[in-house]
């Protein structure tokens, strides 16, 4: 890392040498920050990079800068996002039809045909239609089904397989003039699998598609919100290949998130759809996540609602709250089932019925206009994301070495905390006091504070603040004018890097998350390093970098070939 | 002060002093606003509630399982747009019309859902007071078999629905307008309920 001129060490530096040298240090410093920033060994590492990212949706949901999604139950009259409501049946639902589970397809044709009068935009059935029927509930679906197709409303069912629908084209339907109605025509056959890391069977991600064997990206099933997606755009196959086709095999884009249920959902809802979830709770030792998802962050209708007004009066006496809640609406008919297993945990960590999955997609997929996070180790080509980090790191640790100069000048070979902890005046004062009591006294002493503060946790937050100040009052005690002086500078130098390194990661996030569409847990790790505490424990390699520069240095003065 | 009234503030004060811990699970709840329909006689089918689209009607019965006729206009199935008895009832959701014929035959008599008509019954129950609906999600992780009922306490049955939700009927409305549906033409009112 010389500058080259083989002029020896001893001469000082001139500007450009010194700024090349900066600038290599601190690359070589993000590089080692970037491995073990990613430093996966075993996948240790996801699980709380993952846990991050579901707080920062927890705490900043609702913020639009993170989640733009809108609240059905405050735009219904004059939404700028299509509205996604989530229809729920339950055994109450099939009760008031006389019906039970599983539900038949009999019952899935006659709540079709109510549906119809809410004119949505489209209906998603998240059920398998794969229990056999008996061919007039078949031809009664079909036939309801065709009716809403020609009313203009878009209809997916939930398959596993491209087959699933072949039983229903086997019964030989015909609508009124006669004319075959296959199941392949009337409905849009769509994947409803899901995913989940591994580390915590979280369901963050969302497929883009279900691919069978083998089978490159591209070229398998669409996922539901994907498929409604892209059918409401101009051109939903160029919307499909733009989605699926320009992603790895089996990638599937985060799932952003919000703790604040839907206001609508406060017709029904215990509790209250205002959920405050503070950063200061988990800095309590309190619980950081929401316990429970009582209010849902969907807008969601019963079907038993849906299905007798005795049983939710408050849609009102014409319906008008219904007609403003599902007109041109997407709904997505799922079930709430008990002993059903058909539940997903969400990045909150709460459970929900599986259909708020593909709810939550199609919103996200609305938020962001098309354009969902998609994770770093799903994108190509891959190392241009990472070059992206490297970059922003560099940044960061040029900011740790300007700073570092600042506080030790040109040789900053003191690379302990950002500024130490005792003064040399506070040593001396704190050590003799100390010692007053045998070793063995203030060891065990230390020992019992130290245990009971690992056993409470209450008590941990307290005794941080208790010895802060005390460390102060010491050091304003015991040290001179001077000494403080040259600690309040290395406080305020490290202060101004500290805000300068927030900035730039405040940047970073932006182009990160807004342009590069990365999701929380890809630029997370910026902030680690904000406080220069991680820099700190990759300096050795800054110490290799100069011996190995010294020693270049002195082969190219010995008339070494370089 | 009327005796529910106070009952409700001597409810409220109790819960406030934390006497009151809990209610208490008792039978399977009863939907807000029993009676239904299907308890009470004499009701009729006033007009639709479907912003002047299709109502879709049923046939079939209990037994049997219901399943999907047809749709049709009001005007089918009441040309005058006079009141319809119902003459028949089913878990308070569907009401059984007088006709089989509006779908072709052999339908047997047709069933509509309550949800897309007024009834006499809900004109009377509108002037009364509103109550909440109690719904929960069942996302509780259970390592057994199901077959129970959830307990369900209308905690919020006298709050107001917040937010945009209004009242079905807006304080100082005039009782008489409330049945009606938007964009209807006065003369197609539906007919009163029969005394």
């Amino acid at each position: 890392m010389s500058d080259g001129s083989g002029d020896g060490a001893d001469r000082p530096p001139d500007t450009h040498s010194r700024l090349l040298r900066g600038a290599l240090h601190s690359l070589l410093l993000a590089a080692v920050a970037l491995f073990f920033l990613n430093f996966n060994l075993v996948g240790t590492a996801s699980p709380s990079r993952r846990f991050s990212q579901d707080l920062v949706y927890a705490w900043f949901g609702d913020q639009a800068w993170l989640y733009p999604r809108e609240d059905t139950g405050q735009t219904l009259r004059a939404p700028t996002q299509p509205r996604v409501v989530v229809v729920i049946l339950d055994e109450r639902a099939l009760a008031l039809r006389g019906a039970r589970w599983p539900v038949s397809v009999q019952f899935h044709a006659q709540f079709l045909a109510e549906l119809e009068v809410l004119r949505p935009r489209a209906v998603l059935l998240d059920f398998l239609l794969i229990d056999p029927a008996a061919p007039a509930d078949v031809c009664d679906l079909l036939s309801v089904a065709a009716r809403l197709r020609a009313d203009g409303i878009a209809l997916y069912v939930a398959v596993t397989r491209t087959d699933d629908l072949a039983p229903m084209d086997a019964v030989d339907c015909r609508d009124a003039a006669g004319r075959p109605i296959h199941a392949s025509q009337v409905f849009t056959a769509v994947s409803v699998e899901r995913q989940a890391d591994d580390s915590d069977f979280v369901s963050r991600r969302y497929p883009f598609e279900q691919l069978s064997g083998d089978g490159a990206a591209g070229q398998g099933l669409p996922s539901a919100a994907v498929r409604m997606y892209c059918d409401t755009t101009r051109s939903p196959g160029g919307c499909l290949t733009r989605l699926i086709g320009a992603q790895a095999a089996g990638a599937g884009f985060e799932l952003a998130w919000s703790a604040q249920g839907d206001s609508f959902n406060q017709h029904w809802s215990h509790a209250s759809c205002v959920e405050s979830v503070s950063p200061m709770r988990a800095v309590l030792n309190k619980p950081a996540l929401p316990r429970e998802s009582a209010c849902p962050p969907v807008a969601t209708l019963f079907a038993t609602a849906l299905l007798s007004p005795v049983e939710d009066p408050t849609l009102g006496t014409t319906n008008e709250q219904l007609f403003d809640l599902a007109d041109g609406a997407f709904l997505m008919v799922g079930g709430n089932f008990r002993g059903s297993g058909d539940l997903v945990t969400t990045p909150l960590h709460t459970l929900l019925p599986g259909v708020y999955y593909h709810a939550a997609a199609l919103q996200n997929l609305f938020a962001f206009d098309g354009h969902p996070k998609v994770r770093k180790e799903f994108r190509t080509p891959r190392i241009g994301f990472y070059l992206y980090d490297l970059l922003v790191l560099w940044v960061l640790a040029a900011i740790f070495l300007w700073r570092q100069r600042q506080l030790h000048g040109e040789h900053p070979g003191d690379y302990s905390s950002p500024f130490q902890l005792f003064s040399p005046a506070a040593r001396g004062w704190i050590a003799p006091f100390v010692a007053r009591w045998p070793t063995p006294v203030w060891i065990v002493g230390a020992t019992v504070l130290l245990l009971l503060m690992a056993s409470y946790r209450s008590l941990q937050l307290i005794a941080v603040a208790a010895i802060v100040v005390t460390l102060v009052a010491v050091e304003l005690r015991v040290a001179d004018k001077s000494e403080i002086r040259q600690r309040a500078r290395g406080l305020w130098l490290y202060l101004g890097a500290l805000a300068l390194s927030l900035m730039v990661i405040m940047l970073a996030v932006w182009v990160g998350y807004r342009w590069l569409r990365l999701p929380p847990g890809d630029w997370l790790g910026y902030f680690s390093f904000a406080a220069f505490g991680f820099f700190v424990a990759h300096t050795a390699i800054l110490e290799f970098g100069r011996r190995v520069d010294e020693l270049y240095v002195a082969r190219i003065a010995g008339g070494g070939a370089p | 002060m009327s005796r529910d009234t106070m009952s409700k503030w001597l409810l409220m004060a109790l819960m406030s002093l934390g006497v009151v811990r809990e209610l208490p699970a008792g039978d399977p709840p009863a939907p807000a606003g029993a009676p239904g329909i299907c308890q009470l006689a004499d009701n009729r089918i006033v007009g639709p509630r479907t912003r002047n689209r299709p109502l879709p009607l049923l046939a079939g019965d209990a037994a049997h399982g219901f399943h999907p006729a047809c749709t049709v206009s009001w005007s089918s199935v009441s040309p005058n747009n006079q009141s319809l008895p119902v003459v028949g009832c089913f878990q308070n959701s569907l009401l059984q019309l007088d006709n089989d014929s509006a779908c072709g035959r052999g339908t047997g008599r047709l069933w509509v859902s309550s949800r897309w008509v007024l009834t006499s019954v809900d004109l009377q129950r509108e002037q009364s007071h509103l109550a909440a609906t109690c719904q929960r999600l069942d996302n509780s992780a259970v390592a057994a078999t199901r077959d129970f009922l959830p307990d369900c306490v209308p905690q919020n049955a006298e709050l107001p629905p917040r937010g945009d939700a209004r009242l079905a009927v807006p304080p100082g409305a005039p009782a008489s307008a409330a049945g009606v549906t938007p964009g209807q033409p006065a003369a197609a009112a539906p007919a009163p309920p029969p005394r």
